[in-house]
């Protein structure tokens, strides 16, 4: 055991000493600047948030690192509670009572600030039909409540007087996992349904009537690609992302709104709260797609009480980081399958960036000042 | 009475329903490995142990996309929890096999089941309240104290019984010489059974190795190397089996075949971790 020992040491500090040495890709000056940032929670943005990270990683020569993990908006918010991360991120926003407990805690506020839009669109594997079918939100209650049994039924080929329905039987897929999407889907069938929001209600996890469970955007994919006759709904992302069919919902204003990302964006133009605490699914929006949500970055009003952040240079980072995803870093939306933030969101978030603390100095100001100073931030390039 | 031949005709059944159940149980292992390298020899390539993972983007428009910050995640997560285990799980083996009359040896024993048995996530939990919490902080320390809680309970039952079968008449030689009771276990006792212990040793660490539920709140993950070299352990850091699990959840295709190689990557490792340890404690001749 004791002869061995010196070999066993060597090939550890060996390993050990190779992994450090292989951490650096920069001159060792600009080391000691570097900042790590910190942030977790939605899976659905997490496409958007990366890129934005892995640009403007680029943009600081490495210099700023944002490192962000997807656990879902739940594990999102209970982190940001626990102060173990430096943002959250999530599809729904704070409760009254988590905004309370907050203040109570750090003496300061818990800030929603929209970074992105989540659309929702009803995805079907019907064959010989492709995208573009048009759905009502009381025939997407009628079918998701079990009532419509068969595709050819009047209800569907009364709104699509010009497909040729085939007498089909309908499977409804759902989420099984708890999801932001489902909080955007159910949230839009309980506002066009009296009878869904006493029945079933809305949250990111529901009792469904009738149809069977996928896990995640992929699991719901999956089975109604794999099901002939299948009705399920993803997020729009991952729909274009993986060529399914999905359909046209005509929206509060009597218009058929086909997604696309001006439409989401359109959606969320409207009359916001100063802390954008609102769910516009059914948007009054004339032109708006109905069934879209914000997803929200969460941030506390003072950074010095997040245990995550350790020094004011930390929380400039972060702020500079949130200041440039939510106007730079917002034109790689399309390219990634996201709407962009109308300047509605744009505007109150930056009030709320103009409020963020460090011991009581607002920082916020002053990174919001130097941004001004230095207006001629680089575009993205790789993304074109 | 039975005849010669009913007795041979029983020893051949006997026979092969042995090499039977060793083929089930091989079987699944091969599956496995067959499986794992046909999905994943694809992807390992040159920036495959370079590259930092970075958004999928990249994997989306072909730009370059690795985990080396993975492997050399794990490889520092592992090996400190190993560095934290082996101690104790030693020592508390050392204590149930030498020190058989001591009266905390039941409880021991039996909280040591206990701890083994325990499901992994729970530990995970425990390293999340006593490092994560106070530092504020995922990191690579709490991801090892987690792993480190998988590994101490099997190394400390392997050492139990690697020790107990080391004949006591050794034990006896040793003290009889005049050696204290500890230098007796130590310098005796141990190089005796380090066959035994290293093994043990090892399977602890495979087990610990492949574990993704106790660095999930832990270790939490990171798609770059950290910007400074104490960021693997006092920042989030990643690990190949919570990244193999993000990966295969992930909803694009690319991400599923570098989880395929993340899991040859894996396998390599403990298989390598293992010929090490069986070449420095191989017997004299």
């Amino acid at each position: 055991m004791i002869r061995m020992k010196p070999a066993l040491t060597a090939a550890l500090i060996a390993i050990l000493a190779v992994s450090c040495g292989g951490n650096g890709d920069s001159p060792g000056e600009q080391r000691r600047d570097r900042v790590d940032i910190l942030g977790a929670g939605a899976t659905f943005p997490a496409p958007l948030i990366t890129a934005m990270a892995d640009e403007y990683r680029d943009l600081t020569r490495n210099r700023v690192t944002v490192n962000y993990q997807s656990i879902g908006s739940g594990g999102g918010i209970r982190q940001f509670i626990e102060q173990t991360v430096m943002f959250g991120m999530s599809e729904a926003f704070l409760s009254d009572e988590v905004m309370n407990n907050v203040e109570q805690a750090t003496g300061g506020r818990a800030f929603n600030m929209p970074i992105t839009l989540a659309d929702v669109v009803p995805t079907y594997n019907v064959p010989g039909v492709g995208s573009g079918l048009v759905f009502s939100g009381e025939l997407l209650v009628e079918i998701f409540m079990g009532d419509i049994t068969r595709w050819n039924h009047a209800r569907i080929s009364e709104l699509n007087p010009d497909v040729d329905l085939p007498n089909l039987p309908l499977t409804v897929v759902h989420r099984s996992d708890g999801s932001g999407t489902t909080n955007v889907w159910t949230s839009y069938l309980s506002r066009v349904s009296d009878r869904w929001r006493e029945r079933v209600g809305f949250a990111t996890s529901v009792n469904w009537p009738t149809g069977i469970g996928g896990n995640g955007n992929e699991g719901v994919a999956g089975a109604v690609q794999n099901t002939t006759g299948a009705i399920g709904y993803n997020s729009f992302a991952y729909a274009l992302l993986n060529n399914m069919s999905y359909g046209s919902v005509i929206n509060a204003a009597g218009n058929i709104i086909e997604p696309s990302f001006e439409a989401t964006t359109e959606a969320a133009n409207i009359e916001l709260p100063d802390d954008t605490r609102i769910l516009f699914t059914n948007t009054p929006a004339e032109y708006g797609y109905p069934i879209a949500g914000f997803a929200w970055m969460l941030i506390y009003e003072n950074l010095d009480a997040n245990r995550a952040i350790s020094n004011r240079r930390e929380a400039k980072e972060l702020i500079n980081f949130l200041v440039w995803s939510i106007t730079e870093g917002q034109e790689l939306s399309e390219l990634l399958g996201f709407a962009r933030l109308p300047e509605a969101a744009v505007e109150k978030s930056i009030q709320m960036i103009r409020q963020l603390k460090w011991n009581g100095e607002l920082i916020g100001q002053q990174v919001l000042d130097e941004q001004d100073l230095l207006s001629s931030v680089p575009r993205p390039e790789n993304y074109l | 009475m039975k005849t010669l031949l009913q007795r041979n005709i029983r020893d051949r059944i006997m026979e092969s329903l042995l090499v039977l159940s060793t083929i089930v149980v091989l079987l699944p292992l091969i599956i496995i490995l067959v499986h794992v390298v046909v999905n994943g020899i694809s992807a390992l390539n040159w920036d495959f142990f370079t590259q930092e993972l970075g958004s999928p983007s990249r994997a989306l428009q072909g730009r370059p996309t690795g985990l080396v910050h993975t492997i050399l995640g794990t490889l520092v997560v592992d090996f400190l929890a190993l560095f934290l285990a082996v101690p104790i799980g030693f020592g508390a083996g050392i204590m149930l096999s030498e020190f058989p009359d001591h009266k905390l040896n039941p409880t021991l024993r039996v909280m040591n089941d206990t701890l083994n048995g325990m499901p992994a996530i729970l530990k995970g939990l425990l390293a999340f309240v006593l490092i994560v919490k106070p530092m504020g902080t995922f990191s690579g320390l709490a991801g090892a104290v987690a792993l480190a809680f998988v590994m101490i309970p099997i190394i400390a039952r392997t050492t139990e019984s690697a020790l107990m079968s080391i004949p006591w008449s050794i034990r006896e030689a040793g003290l009889a010489i005049g050696l204290p009771r500890w230098r007796v276990v130590l310098s005796t006792v141990m190089p005796a059974a380090r066959f035994g212990l290293v093994t043990g040793t090892l399977i602890a660490f495979a087990r610990a190795a492949g574990e993704a539920a106790p660095l999930l709140f832990t270790s939490f993950g990171n798609n770059y190397l950290p910007n400074h070299w104490l960021g693997m352990l006092l920042g989030p850091v990643d690990t190949l089996p919570q990244r193999l699990y993000s990966l295969a959840i992930s909803p694009y295709s690319h991400w599923h075949s570098m989880g395929w190689a993340a899991a040859i990557v894996l396998l390599v490792f403990v298989i390598v971790c293992f010929g090490t340890a069986r070449y420095l404690t191989r017997q004299k001749h």
